[in-house]
């Protein structure tokens, strides 16, 4: 069975730690991403599964075989690289036949199997163009179709779309996400994306500084986050910082730098704790009372405008309003601010400081 | 201040640079290219003569023949010899990281810094069957054609490693790892995605080794009357191309009557070697080595186990036994030969004289030969520019004794070369050495994103202050690479300077020959290590005064 695990992984580059100390297990048929910011280690991770790597300490099973040793070739994996990587000298075919020719397939299946992946990302009308000759969505999608015909179970994507243009992304991701399903494969998708993500992941796990944070499904990471860095990276929130007044059976009561007291879902928190309150932008809401603030910022969205205001407590807060809405705001102009005690979420105050706990390396 | 302001302003203005690129070009035409391919004007002039002496003569005819056939057959043996060997040690500089990788990067660019000269000397008492050999060396070779062979691959094996590794560089490794990704062991994916990608870039180190080793004058004569002091008369009548028209050459000071076959020899090497680079371009980018087929089995043995540390090992065991000990077998030799007196003062009156002689030329391939390579970087949409690229290696193929024979054609048809020996010999020595200065340049600039310069421009630069503070400091490494490989060219050339002056040339390379051709070995190994240590000293100063001024910026 094609399932990956990884247990106590390490690795380090000379001085420079890449990855410590990852265990993770990674189902068969599992959609997984590898969502962090650039330099968290999160291509590395993918390149000791697929071995061009070694770890420097711990062990990559695949279909519960220790990988040690085992040469990229024979360990039945598909990798799709961020820059495509399309051998330049070979059409689209030669491209994809590549994987079954090597792998000393028989003749009828080297004519076969390219073409039928091919008609699965819909390229077979192109299939005599040179990779130049075609647009990097295209070439993209050979590359996908190369790393399938080759009859890997397990897919690894190094940021497959980040080369691509927003348009083209937004699609091959649904194509993604389509086609792997369809042929029920394992994938590790690495991005640093959080929407790409959010919208292609059974699973996301959520790295920084060669650790992982957190592992969740999209919908848990993003409304559940279990860490302030979480809470920050996935999605836009506010953060603010105050001390906890009192922690009651339905809600916590937070006071802020300015004395005004705000609620929060019920925590563990004791009175006299510091803690950041985070909230997201859409959960903010104008009001004739609450926490008061002025208005410095305002831009106009589309579909929402996004107001960001200084609070009296000195933080900076953005809320957004629909387009639709009669009322209008203009820069220096004071409103409230309330949200619902189920919206904000506690988390301790870092020790080294919420700038430096939601820095992304 | 205001004085170099109006200099700038001067330099800056529009007719003073086309005046000025007109004059680069010119120089490049009139004092490289013309006199380099001059000789075969003789062949419309003189026909007669060579008709009459040469083409009329069965025996001088099979004489040419002859020689030009085994360069022929050496070079091709050379170039095979110098891919398979130098392949797998380009690909351990670039795609490997080991213990002592800086080591290997630095053996390999050594016997390029030693003369030619010295090399034939060196590689000669290292192989050459001896009846009382020399200790330690191999003493099995009796066979000119093989010793010759030893030879050129010394001299020629840097450059194939060289030019492998730079395209090696630029093949993107993603396209491998990809492969192996696919299914295929190490060396499939090596055999049918990397080899492949290098085909355009294989024709530089084909060109430059073949070149080479139909051009080489010194160290084969050298390597030849060693062989035939030691007694093997087969050596007495080998001759290659270029070894030939130095024999020629030297009867044709007492006997004129030899000058018609000295410029039919020429020519014909002129031409064979301008067809030859042209066809092996047309050949390597048309021809399709069959590498789609595959053999997984056999190939991921081979893959894997002690092969690879086997082809590794024995790449670099070549590159010691066949390249390195030979290059530098000189010193165990003066180690053990004796002692005999020797005429110093006219040995450093030599050194001197090719010292001053290479740096003269190297100043002048930098002053003018880099405007030149700006000029044809810069416009490469012209026409123009593309003939005047392909131009800049006519005098790196040409074997130099034939330019040699064509310079001296040249300049004696414009006036006596009485008294003019030096200016003579500067303007040989530019022609040949002129391109490798303008190659690397160009390379470097077109490597380097124009918008670099245009910011500056935007910026407020004027294009020279552009050129000095922007492009200058990123191309510096270029310019001293082939200031370095002008300046050691130069230094170590025996071929043209032997044709333009014959055995009294005052250079130290044709001075080592002479000795060689007198027997006298061990001042010649003397004179060897001298040249050696000094070209060494040399360098190592250059590189540390460049580096430090680096450190300064």
């Amino acid at each position: 069975m094609p399932e990956v695990e990884l247990r106590g992984i390490v690795k380090r580059f000379g001085k420079v730690t890449a990855s410590r100390d990852i265990d993770l297990k990674i189902a068969d048929g599992e959609y997984v991403t590898i969502l962090g910011p650039s330099g968290c280690g999160k291509t590395t991770l993918i390149r000791m599964i697929a071995g061009i790597i070694e770890p420097s300490e711990g062990k990559v099973l695949i279909g519960g075989r220790d990988m040690e040793g085992v040469p990229i070739e024979e360990r039945d994996i598909g990798y799709v690289f961020q820059n495509i990587a399309l051998f330049p000298h070979l059409n689209a075919l030669g491209n994809v036949s590549y994987g079954p020719v090597v792998r000393n397939k028989d003749r009828k299946e080297v004519e076969e199997i390219p073409r039928r992946y091919l008609e699965l990302v819909k390229l077979l009308d192109r299939m005599k163009m040179f990779p130049s000759e075609l647009s990097g969505g295209e070439q993209q999608k050979v590359s996908l179709a190369r790393a399938l015909a080759s009859g890997a179970k397990i897919l690894l994507l190094d940021e497959p779309l980040s080369a691509l243009d927003a348009r083209v992304r937004m699609d091959l991701r649904y194509e993604l996400r389509r086609i792997t399903k369809d042929l029920g494969l394992t994938v590790v998708h690495v991005t640093h994306d959080q929407e790409e993500a959010m919208t292609v992941s059974d699973r996301i796990v959520l790295m920084r500084n060669g650790r992982i944070v957190e592992t969740n499904t999209p919908e848990m990471l993003y409304l559940e986050p279990k860490d302030l860095f979480t809470a920050n990276f996935v999605g836009e929130t506010n953060l603010l910082e105050g001390v906890v007044k009192e922690v009651l059976e339905d809600r916590s009561l937070v006071e802020l730098r300015d004395g005004t007291v705000v609620e929060a879902r019920p925590s563990k928190f004791k009175s006299g704790d510091a803690v950041v309150l985070s909230i997201r932008p859409e959960r903010v809401h104008p009001a004739s009372e609450g926490l008061g603030a002025v208005i410095r910022c305002i831009t106009f969205m589309g579909t929402y405008i996004r107001i960001s205001v200084e609070t009296d407590s000195e933080d900076r807060v953005n809320f957004d309003v629909s387009t639709s809405e009669d009322r209008d705001y203009n820069i220096g102009d004071r409103v409230d601010l309330i949200w619902s005690k189920r919206s904000g979420i506690l988390y301790p105050r870092p020790p080294e400081g919420v700038q430096e706990a939601i820095k992304l390396e | 201040m205001k004085r170099q302001d109006q200099l700038l302003e001067f330099v800056n203005r529009k007719g003073f640079r086309k005046g000025w690129s007109a004059f680069i070009i010119a120089f490049f035409l009139l004092f490289v290219v013309l006199p380099t391919v001059f000789v075969v004007t003789y062949a419309i002039t003189d026909w007669d003569a060579i008709s009459i002496t040469v083409l009329s003569n069965p025996k001088t005819m099979a004489i040419i023949w002859d020689a030009i056939a085994v360069s022929f057959a050496i070079a091709v043996i050379v170039t095979v010899i110098d891919f398979f060997a130098g392949l797998p040690v380009a690909w351990m500089l670039v795609r490997k990281d080991f213990r002592g990788k800086e080591l290997l990067d630095t053996l390999i660019d050594m016997p390029l810094a030693v003369p030619t000269a010295a090399l034939g000397f060196s590689a000669a008492i290292f192989w050459v069957v001896d009846p009382s050999p020399v200790p330690l060396s191999l003493s099995i070779i009796s066979s000119p054609f093989i010793l010759i062979v030893l030879l050129h691959v010394v001299f020629s094996y840097p450059y194939m490693v060289r030019s492998l590794a730079a395209i090696l560089e630029e093949i993107d490794e993603t396209y491998e790892t990809a492969g192996r990704t696919l299914g295929a062991s190490r060396l499939t994916a090596a055999r049918t995605i990397t080899l492949p990608l290098f085909r355009a870039g294989l024709a530089t180190g084909v060109i430059l080794c073949f070149s080479r080793s139909m051009s080489e004058t010194g160290g084969t004569l050298i390597a030849l009357s060693t062989m035939s002091s030691l007694g093997i008369v087969a050596a007495d009548s080998f001759a290659t191309g270029p070894t030939l028209i130095a024999d020629w050459r030297t009867l044709s000071f007492t006997d004129p009557s030899y000058t018609p076959a000295l410029a039919f020899v020429s020519i014909l090497l002129i031409i064979l070697s301008l067809v030859l680079l042209v066809v092996l371009k047309l050949l390597i980018m048309k021809f399709h080595l069959p590498l789609r087929r595959v053999w997984p089995m056999p190939e991921k043995m081979l893959s894997r186990g002690i092969f690879p540390k086997l082809k590794d090992g024995s790449a670099l065991f070549f590159l010691a036994m066949i390249v390195l000990v030979p290059s530098f077998f000189i010193f165990t030799y003066v180690l053990f030969a004796t002692p005999q007196a020797a005429e110093w003062d006219s040995f450093i009156f030599a050194l001197g004289y090719s010292f001053l002689l290479a740096g003269i030329v190297t100043i002048i391939d930098i002053a003018l030969g880099i405007p030149f390579a700006l000029y044809i970087s810069k416009h490469r949409e012209k026409r123009s520019s593309h003939v005047l690229d392909v131009l800049v290696n006519v005098p790196l193929i040409v074997p130099t004794a034939a330019l040699g024979i064509s310079l001296t054609l040249f300049w004696s048809n414009i006036g006596s070369l009485s008294g003019l020996e030096f200016f003579i010999l500067v303007l040989a020595h530019v022609a040949f050495t002129y391109p490798l200065v303008v190659r690397n340049v160009a390379g470097a600039v077109e490597e380097i994103d124009p918008s670099y310069e245009e910011t500056a421009r935007t910026l407020g630069a004027n294009p020279m202050q552009s050129f000095r503070r922007v492009l200058y400091p990123l191309v510096k490494g270029s310019i001293l690479a082939g200031a370095i490989m002008a300046f050691t060219r130069s230094l170590g050339e025996t071929g043209a300077t032997q044709a333009i002056l014959g055995n009294n040339a005052p250079t130290a390379p044709v001075f080592i020959v002479a000795l060689v051709q007198s027997d006298a070995f061990f001042q010649a190994g003397l004179a060897c290590i001298i040249l050696i240590i000094v070209s060494y000293v040399f360098m190592l100063m250059l590189r540390y005064i460049t580096r430090k001024r680096k450190e300064v910026i």
